[in-house]
């Protein structure tokens, strides 16, 4: 078996457990059931560009799902967190794998689960919701780079932050913390457009804002020309975070 | 650098320092094929960082080495799919059982399926697991998760093993079966090196020892030449069917051979520390010949190889206070 294979396989066997990715499905659909329902009646429909207009559950349904990419990057450095803890960094270093490798194989698991995540909310939210589509190839490319891109800047993040950080309990925290900035400063909830100057200005920098409005692009056939610009900036941002990554794991003290 | 055929590891003038600290201060040594070579030194030494550079987990700062026949420095993954860890620290899959975390072990070592079950079974009942197999990684004792990491680590070929410390938290009989098991993998062909802090196990498994202090080789040899040539002078205790004799204890004590000479108030034995218990017992004898006098008892204690380590240690850190080492 190939040896990326096989360390995925070990990083999602040994440090992910099924309850916390349970509730990591469950959190986005609480979103898109409790707060999409409650604010479908006051919030009317509108446009979310190519002249698509949508009802505000289907807005936020498009967001929640980008929201386990994010779950998907928390999982990243609590993979590392687990390894240093556990004293199987360490181990695994010492065997035939390359730091690389490993690290790789981390970022790998994690594009899995939040990949994967993503599908299953989308599967499960989606079809309840009511929603037809008419899906076309280039929506489909959209949609997975902005899953692929966005787990991949998430997860990197999560790596580093988990390098920098003394403790696992921290790490948790300011993570949690960072994610939530991350959330509300981007265009999960409502369009970064109508927000106010501070948010508008800080959406710009956010990579959640870019994910969410490339997927909701690519699923409502709503592409407009800012989309390919968009999805260069979350290249270089997710490309940018992951040599940051690499460089901070490269700082582990053994 | 040339290796002999029979050679497994060679280090020449090994260092790593951590800034101003000179942790591992120009180390050289080799090991042959199966044998197990220990590395004892106190707390501090240098030895998990000698592990560490050995397994190309930490860079060294100057110095060269080649395991294997692989040159530490360029080909550090050749080296590291040939040998096997077993870490001082813990090392587990904190969401797996036993059975589940080796197989998963194998699995990343890319050992086959089937070998893996086989292997599996044979540690399990090896190091005595079946009670534990199927528990929780999280939920093990220190000693059962210790048995699990040295039993983890045979789940996979390897020509060379590391273990630092391994039988820490064991209780005797499972150390002892733990050791016997890694003699009886050295006979058929693993090398194995070996750090402790239990010196009776490093004598019983050891073919050579380097003691090692404050980062530096003080010595190496064989268990039985350390104990002979750095073990502390010996004691030989003997009791006169007399009682007591002025002129045997005037005599024994201006003899040369002797360091010292008392007598046990207690239990009326003469005691007499010496470095030269060969050339002492029998001077005993023909004294009390001599004097008329007979011996009711006569013993020696034995050296063992934590008084040549002691001692060892002992005079080094006395030589670096006085500045006296050999650079």
């Amino acid at each position: 078996m190939n040896i990326y294979l096989r360390l995925v396989y070990r990083n999602i066997r040994a440090n992910l457990d099924r309850a916390s990715l349970f509730f990591e499905l469950i959190f986005p659909l609480f979103f898109i059931f409790v707060q999409g329902f409650g604010l479908n009646g006051i919030v009317p429909p509108f446009d979310v560009g190519n002249g698509r207009v949508i009802s505000y559950s289907l807005f936020l349904a498009a967001g929640a799902v980008t929201l386990t990419v994010i779950n998907g990057g928390t999982n990243a450095g609590t993979q590392l967190w687990f390894d240093r803890k556990n004293g199987m960094f360490e181990q695994l270093l010492m065997g035939p794998f390359t730091r690389a490798q490993y690290i790789l194989s981390i970022i790998f698991a994690t594009l899995i689960i939040g990949v994967a995540g993503s599908l299953l909310v989308f599967g499960f939210a989606f079809p309840v919701l009511g929603a037809s589509f008419a899906p076309t190839w280039e929506g489909a490319l959209l949609i997975a780079g902005a899953l692929f891109l966005g787990t991949m800047f998430f997860g990197a993040f999560a790596i580093a932050l988990s390098v920098v950080l003394k403790s696992s309990e921290t790490f948790q925290i300011v993570s949690t913390f960072a994610f939530f900035i991350f959330l509300f400063t981007s265009s999960v909830f409502f369009p970064a457009s109508a927000a106010p100057s501070a948010i508008q200005a800080a959406s710009l920098a956010n990579p959640l804002t870019y994910t969410t409005d490339i997927f909701r692009a690519g699923l409502f056939n709503a592409v407009t020309p800012t989309v390919s610009l968009e999805l260069g900036v979350l290249a270089i941002e997710a490309v940018a975070m992951f040599v940051i990554a690499v460089f901070a794991f490269r700082r582990i003290r053994v | 650098m040339l290796m002999a055929p029979d050679q497994v590891v060679r280090v020449d003038e090994l260092s790593r320092h951590f800034g101003d600290k000179i942790a591992v201060d120009r180390v050289s040594f080799d090991i042959a094929r199966s044998e197990v070579f220990g590395f004892l030194g106190p707390n501090g030494a240098g030895k998990t960082t000698t592990i560490k550079m050995l397994t190309t987990l930490l860079p060294s700062t100057s110095g060269r080495a080649t395991v294997l026949g692989h040159d530490l420095k360029t080909e550090g993954r050749k080296i590291r799919a040939q040998i096997g860890v077993v870490q001082q620290q813990d090392s587990f899959d904190q969401g797996l059982n036993v059975e589940t975390s080796m197989d998963l072990y194998g699995l990343i070592w890319n050992v086959p399926k089937a070998e893996r079950r086989r292997r599996i079974d044979e540690l399990i009942g090896h190091f005595e697991m079946q009670e534990f197999r199927k528990m929780p990684t999280v939920d093990l004792s220190a000693g059962q998760r210790r048995r699990l990491q040295v039993a983890r680590e045979f789940i996979h070929d390897m020509d060379l093993l590391f273990l630092d410390e391994p039988t820490v938290g064991l209780d005797p009989i499972v150390r002892r079966s733990v050791l016997d098991y890694l003699k009886e993998r050295v006979r058929q062909g693993l090398t194995i090196f070996f750090t402790t802090h239990i010196l009776e196990e490093a004598e019983y498994l050891c073919n050579r020892i380097a003691v090692i202090n404050q980062g530096r080789i003080v010595q190496i040899d064989t268990p039985e030449n350390l104990k002979r040539r750095f073990g502390s002078a010996k004691a030989v205790e003997f009791k006169l069917l007399q009682g007591t004799s002025s002129e045997m204890a005037s005599a024994l004590s201006s003899s040369a051979s002797v360091s010292r000479f008392g007598r046990d108030e207690g239990s009326g034995a003469y005691r007499v520390t010496t470095t030269r218990p060969e050339s002492v017992i029998p001077e005993i004898y023909r004294l009390a010949d001599r004097l008329n006098l007979t011996v009711s008892s006569i013993y020696i204690s034995e050296t063992t190889l934590e008084d040549a380590f002691i001692n060892l240690v002992t005079e080094d850190e006395k030589a670096v206070a006085n500045g006296g080492r050999a650079s």
